[in-house]
């Protein structure tokens, strides 16, 4: 092969290699509220009520973990690949996140790295979690198919509680201690985000214009949490 | 007999006023006994919350002190700082952990520790799983509220145990930072649940659904009908069902038990973890039950109303027999003295008026028997006079006949009912001997029934004495001979039992041929003695009458007499006939006897 063939061949090559070049990550910090919401009131409660230390004021409650975000597509923007695997740990007595986010189509993978082997299943759709107990280190996986939130439960520990939140929008993200969320591979194109708390999307949208060149950087505002509504 | 009956009436009315309250007054008895006894259950069953609650109260300080341990806080502090927690972390927290558990003893020593850094990982575990670390324990109500700063407790339970649980976070007190949180378990048993009761004088029991965890008392208790009493409480406010909840029989064996359960709140709520307070039931009540369980106290004198009692059964006593005596006793013993007069002749009827209501009517009974009696003989005298011609007047006759049918009561005459005394024998018998001739006849001489009614006059007239044939004595003249009796055969057995037939008149017959009375020699065939004994009677009495003789002969007197007597003999079926010479209309006339016995 002539060296001009040879340059063409690899430069042909490099575009392919590269892919399309109208993608970029999307980055925000979510605006949280000063005020935390009240901590509720415990899910059981023993012959007393549970009363504070002396030593030091009780911890602010965290919402993060509670936390996901979408992007959904506007009219007009170009449809992405549906991420793969939504990888999902069972930590002992509840999951390493107790709110995941997963496009239709997803597959989750529950992990469950204790040494309790749980029986788990969704309340809204008892076909979704393939039957049989969760063995210690052991997976189990399925795959959402529909655009909605699903609480997935152990019978047997009332306590044990997860949420996975189906969506169309294969950009998702989750959100860490601080509210930092990152969102890869965006395609270029206009966008509006959304955020879903403990249980139910809260209100308003943030318009988020991907460029496909360079990150985008958005600071969503996050409305008061103590009720959230549905939309 | 009215007020006897109406005594009657009221003291059986009263009898069954008394068996019903007797049968009725155990129910509210037993009404209250139930109430009281479902009133005793939710009083120790909301003592038992109250002391479990003081007992979570002291397991929260428990928690609380265990916590506040410094080297409790430093271990936990460590671990909280490491992103991995390796055996010999986990070993130096535990042995940290079994250290301060030491230091409790005279306290109530936990079952359990768990240690959790502040991530909510479980860095080590005492006495329980104790090898097991590294999981996470976040996620579960009481954990998360201890992590996050409360002391609270909560009920788990882990391989069928039941577990009161306390929480306590741990806290670092110079820099009020959090280090994780502390987890103390007290294992519920058979010894907290005696102690839970020890003054209730009850039993309880700790149940996950239909197992039963631990209890007071050792029990086979049928665990189904708490189930379903525990899924019918309606309420989430588990402390109201102390009071909501109503009592329910249970059995454990052959023995009843009334119980009363109560959620247990915390995590074992979602098992139906409950307990049960129940007592057993006592022997049913009602009115063998009431008798049962009387004792002697509740009979003394000083509980019982004896004297009431006895004073109103004495007098209800009195009353009765005075009724009865009065309608009963002294009108009965009334005609019973008047019967006896009736017997001895010295009444000839009942007097009806002077026995009230139904002695009355047995007195009218008894009188209109009599006098149906005495139409009867009277009608019968009729029948045998014409059979055997009129009776000799003033004598018995042809009653003396009837009488062997007659009853012993005397219909309207005034002989006796009772057989005579001896003495009467022995008149009768002298009377009765040939050739004694009594100045009157007895007015009962054989003691045999009575005379017909006192409307025939001639029925009362005595009856001769007879005279057997067989005993041939010759008869002395009577000096007063109102009749001669000759008995057909010897010796005269007085009170002569019923010389039966009726009386046979042959005056006309034998006077009417009036022959010359010499008796023909030879003439005399069997009972010829007797014969000319009757016909030297005979003509004696006619002698007596100054009747002429003339004509009258024995043989013809013998041949009359046995044709008369041999249709005596046929038309009565008597076995022989006796003949009796007698005064009649200042004539000598002779009666025939037929003789029905030997």
């Amino acid at each position: 092969m002539s060296l001009p063939l040879r340059v063409c061949v690899v430069v042909f090559g490099s575009l392919v290699a590269v892919g399309p070049v109208d993608a970029g990550p999307v980055i925000g910090k979510l605006d949280l509220p000063k005020e935390v919401p009240m901590r509720e009131a415990s899910a059981t409660k023993g012959f007393l009520d549970r009363v504070e230390n002396p030593l030091a004021p009780p911890r602010p409650v965290a919402v993060t973990p509670y936390l996901v975000v979408v992007l959904e597509q506007a009219e007009g923007a170009q449809k992405g690949t549906a991420p793969g695997q939504v990888v999902w740990e069972l930590v002992g007595e509840s999951f390493a996140r107790p709110v995941v986010i997963a496009p239709i189509g997803a597959e989750v993978l529950i992990k469950n790295v204790s040494k309790t082997a749980r029986t788990l299943v969704a309340l809204e759709d008892a076909g979704l979690v393939p039957s049989g107990p969760i063995n210690p280190t052991g997976p189990k996986s399925f795959r959402i198919a529909e655009a909605k939130v699903y609480t997935i439960a152990d019978k047997d520990a009332a306590h044990l509680r997860g949420t996975i939140v189906g969506v169309t929008s294969p950009y998702v993200a989750t959100v860490d201690e601080t509210g930092k969320f990152e969102i890869a591979d965006v395609p270029e194109g206009n966008y509006k985000l959304r955020i879903f708390y403990k249980t139910d999307w809260l209100e308003g949208t943030t318009d988020v214009a991907v460029s496909g060149k360079g990150k985008t950087e958005v600071a969503p505002k996050v409305p008061a949490l103590n009720a959230p509504k549905k939309k | 007999m009215f007020f006897s009956k109406i005594w009657f009436f009221l003291i059986a009315l009263a009898a069954t006023v008394a068996l019903t309250i007797a049968l009725v007054m155990p129910r509210p008895a037993e009404r209250a006994h139930v109430e009281n006894e479902k009133q005793r259950l939710v009083v120790a069953c909301s003592v038992i919350d109250i002391l479990l609650g003081d007992d979570a109260r002291n397991r929260v300080e428990l928690a609380s002190a265990f916590a506040s341990k410094v080297e409790i806080v430093s271990a936990l502090e460590a671990a909280s700082g490491v992103a991995s927690i390796d055996e010999a972390r986990m070993k130096s927290v535990r042995a940290v952990g079994e250290s301060v558990m030491e230091e409790m003893k005279g306290k109530r020593k936990p079952d359990f520790a768990v240690l959790i850094d502040k991530r909510g990982r479980v860095v080590a575990r005492v006495a329980l799983d104790q090898n097991d670390f590294g999981d996470v324990a976040a996620g579960r109500p009481l954990v998360d509220d201890a992590l996050a700063g409360y002391l609270r407790d909560d009920l788990w339970s882990h391989n069928g145990t039941l577990y009161l649980v306390t929480a306590a976070p741990v806290v670092k007190r110079e820099t009020a930072a959090y280090a994780g949180a502390i987890i103390l378990g007290h294992q519920v048993t058979n010894a907290l649940a005696q102690r839970l009761v020890k003054s209730l004088d009850v039993d309880v029991g700790f149940y996950l659904g239909k197992d039963e965890v631990a209890g007071s008392k050792t029990l086979a208790v049928e665990a189904s009908p708490l189930v379903d009493a525990v899924k019918g409480i309606a309420g989430a406010d588990l402390s109201q069902d102390c009071l909501a909840n109503k009592p329910i029989p249970i059995t454990a064996g052959k023995d009843s038990y009334t119980a009363l359960v109560a959620r247990l709140p915390g995590e074992v709520s979602a098992r139906q973890a409950y307990y049960t307070v129940f007592i057993k039931r006592p022997a049913a009540l009602g009115f063998a039950g009431t008798l049962k369980v009387v004792n002697q106290s509740d009979l003394a004198p000083g509980s019982f109303p004896w004297i009431l009692v006895g004073g109103a059964f004495l007098v209800m006593l009195a009353i009765g027999i005075a009724l009865m005596m009065m309608e009963s006793d002294r009108p009965l013993r009334r005609l019973t003295a008047e019967a006896v007069r009736l017997a001895k002749g010295e009444t000839e009827r009942l007097s009806e008026d002077a026995h009230p209501g139904k002695f009355g009517s047995i007195a009218r009974s008894v009188n209109i028997h009599i006098d149906k009696l005495g139409r009867e003989a009277k009608s019968a005298k009729k029948d045998m006079d014409q059979l055997l011609g009129p009776s000799p007047e003033g004598s018995l006759g042809t009653i003396d006949l009837l009488a062997t049918a007659l009853p012993a009561v005397r219909p309207g005459g005034s002989g006796p009912v009772s057989s005579p005394p001896p003495s009467e024998f022995k008149f009768t018998t002298a009377a009765t001997q040939p050739g004694v001739t009594p100045a009157a006849p007895p007015a009962r001489p054989t003691g045999r029934p009575g005379t017909p009614p006192p409307t025939t006059p001639a029925a009362r007239a005595p009856t001769p004495p007879p005279i057997r044939v067989g005993t041939p004595t010759p008869p002395a003249m009577p000096v007063t001979p109102a009749y001669i009796p000759v008995a057909p055969s010897g010796p005269v057995t007085a009170p002569a039992p019923m010389p039966p037939p009726p009386a046979l008149s042959l005056d006309d017959d034998i006077l009417g041929a009036a022959p010359e009375a010499t008796p023909a020699p030879g003439e005399q065939g069997a009972g010829t003695d007797y014969f000319e004994q009757v016909f030297d009677q005979f003509v004696t009495m006619k002698k007596s009458c100054n009747e002429p003789t003339t004509g009258l002969t024995l043989a013809k007197f013998s041949e009359k007499l046995v044709k008369n007597r041999e249709d005596l003999m046929s038309k009565t079926g008597c076995k022989d006939v006796k003949f009796t010479v007698y005064v009649k209309d200042g004539k000598a006339a002779l009666k025939a006897t037929p003789v029905k016995e030997d």
